[in-house]
């Protein structure tokens, strides 16, 4: 018993990282239309630049979290003011695979770059825990589960409360009203794209603190917040948060009873399972 | 008139490329075998992504299919070269209908990721399978004869190709390029889209699984990672879109010259190579999205004025 309550508690706290990480891609998806293959590649950036922080400048891993989001963000925005949106109106396909090809350029500089090698970020508290009815909870992936928490709740205030965020929803909607309302498009949506790197920087950091990094970790982490995406739909923050724990929990649960290489086919069957039985998503906006 | 150049040229390139191994260098040959295969995974993703539209990111696993089918054979029951490689096709057509029907019902973003997701799913499991050796993979036996390997890759290039030129003007070609335009009319027209679709993923997994089974027997050695590659996705889509998706030769001149290019690259350093196809990609959507083949059509006509035509049409 105590066990199974250990390993929900684990798969809690790994999802609240995975909706973080899926939270970009949503809002890319969602406002774009453009389904970021990249997405996983700029996760892991995200985490090289905490690493480097931490072992380079010794900053904090935590506190070195503002800079990856900033990064991130003015990558993203660059890439999408000057490439992307010179694709935008393409078939979806076309944008698929330009973002598929900015994915293969990213893994392969960061190869060049960072080498190959397993990375992990290691603060002096990184072993610390506390106890919580039995069982064990360690203390980064709880402040993990935190801030990807603060900042999905904070993203979804944004979107909604702020005139920037009504204007990227405005766009989503529909464009020619939004610019006959006076949004200005080309902006607008590198200001959306730069925010989905931007949370894509975040994410990779606090992987980088509970995880293992390397320039590969890319394409899996890409579907995987494809799979959350799907699972909790398009129109609210909320919805990722949802489909981000859920992957958690099943992932922690499969890892238990069938073993830790099964954790990534549970996430990708149920992705499959979830797009045949219902292709919007399970609480997506119906077709 | 250019009907009839165009076949002179590619006969001629025909009797240049069989009659290679007598003349070129090993290593080349050793290229070659690599390029031929290549641009037959290229031209079997241009019949499911050319022609049916539907871009899979997943070829990958029929690929692997096709290895582990051979290995499998011929390793564990020890069974001929031809049988290891029909056991391999098997599987890739039992694949294809069982996941094709399913997975063939989602259109656009939804199939091309379930079909990444499930390349990755394949190397997982592949990996726990005892028959197949487990992460440690199988040990083929050793036959050599290069310039054998290479006349069977050629082989399956030119019947690859033929089957596509088969598509391009049968009746189920037309039927998959109306379900590329417009799936519901296309149904509406009488054509049976789940079927025409299944069959040609299955058409489309059957070379590549042959493919896959050549080259394992060639490399000898095999494990889940390198046979179920998900870079081989990167090569064989973009090699499809240079070229020209749903044109007959396209594919093949796009693999032939893209492969050239990073083979010079590789040898400077091999990480180069594989940044190069990603560079490839993205200059070609921007400038060149519908491939060599529209590029040799309309760039007469057009000029330099081509290429800015369609960053035009497609910006914001």
């Amino acid at each position: 018993m105590s066990l199974l309550w250990q390993v929900l508690l684990n798969g809690v706290l790994l999802g609240g990282l995975y909706a973080l990480m899926a939270l970009g891609l949503a809002l890319v998806w969602g406002v774009l239309n453009i389904v970021n293959l990249a997405h996983g590649a700029f996760i892991m950036l995200g985490a090289y630049v905490c690493y480097y922080a931490f072992t380079g400048l010794s900053i904090d891993p935590f506190a070195a979290l503002p800079l990856a989001m900033l990064v991130l963000f003015a990558f993203g925005y660059l890439l999408q003011r000057y490439l992307l949106n010179l694709v935008i109106r393409a078939p979806m396909f076309n944008t698929l695979l330009i973002t598929f090809g900015i994915d293969v350029i990213l893994t392969y500089l960061a190869q060049i770059a960072f080498s190959a090698d397993f990375r992990t970020i290691n603060p002096s508290y990184a072993g610390d825990n506390f106890a919580l009815w039995g069982a064990t909870v360690p203390l980064v992936r709880l402040l993990a589960f935190a801030i990807a928490l603060a900042l999905t709740l904070a993203m979804w205030l944004f979107l909604s409360r702020t005139r920037l965020g009504r204007a990227i929803r405005a766009t989503a909607q529909n464009l020619i009203a939004a610019r006959l309302y006076g949004v200005e498009p080309r902006n607008t949506y590198a200001l959306t794209f730069g925010l989905g790197a931007a949370l894509a920087g975040v994410a990779g950091g606090l992987y980088g603190v509970v995880s293992q990094v390397n320039p590969y970790i890319g394409t899996s982490l890409t579907a995987k917040s494809f799979a959350i995406a799907v699972i909790g739909g398009l129109d609210s923050p909320l919805g990722v948060i949802v489909g981000g724990l859920f992957l958690g929990i099943v992932e922690s649960l499969t890892s238990l009873y069938l073993g830790p290489t099964y954790a990534d086919v549970a996430s990708f069957g149920i992705l499959v399972l979830v797009l045949i039985v219902r292709p919007t998503g399970i609480l997506g906006r119906t077709a | 008139m250019r009907r009839s150049i165009l076949l002179g040229v590619v006969g001629i390139a025909l009797i240049v490329l069989a009659t290679a191994p007598w003349f070129a260098s090993a290593s080349l040959i050793q290229f070659g075998i690599s390029t031929l295969l290549l641009a037959t995974l290229a031209q079997s993703w241009n019949i499911i992504g050319g022609y049916a539209g539907y871009a899979s990111f997943g070829n990958s696993v029929f690929y692997g299919l096709g290895s582990y089918g051979t290995a499998i054979a011929m390793v564990q029951w020890h069974l001929p070269f031809g049988v290891g490689l029909a056991l391999g096709a098997a599987l890739a057509v039992i694949f294809a209908v069982m996941i094709g029907v399913p997975v063939l019902r989602l259109r656009g973003h939804y199939f091309a990721i379930c079909t990444l997701a499930l390349a990755e799913v394949m190397i997982a499991i592949v990996s726990n399978l005892d028959v197949a050796g487990g992460n440690t993979g199988l040990v083929l036996p050793l036959l050599r004869g290069d310039a054998l390997f290479y006349e069977l890759s050629l082989g399956l290039l030119v019947v690859t190709t033929l089957v596509v030129l088969w598509i391009a003007h049968s009746r189920f070609g037309f039927g998959l390029m109306a379900i590329r335009e417009n799936e519901q009319a296309a149904a509406v027209m009488g054509v049976d889209t789940t079927l025409y679709k299944v069959l040609a993923f299955a058409l489309s997994g059957v070379f590549a699984a042959i493919a896959g089974g050549i080259h394992a027997y060639w490399i000898t050695f095999l494990d889940p990672v390198s046979a179920f590659d998900i870079g081989l996705n990167v090569k064989m889509i973009i090699m499809s879109v240079f070229g020209g998706p749903g044109s007959i030769l396209g594919p093949v001149v796009g693999a032939f010259l893209l492969s050239g290019v990073s083979e010079l690259l590789s040898t400077e350093i091999s990480t180069l190579a594989a940044l190069f196809f990603g560079v490839v990609i993205v200059v070609a959507v921007v400038f060149m999205p519908r491939g060599l083949a529209d590029v040799g059509r309309r760039f007469r006509q057009l000029g330099w004025r081509y290429f800015a035509e369609n960053v035009r049409t497609h910006r914001v």
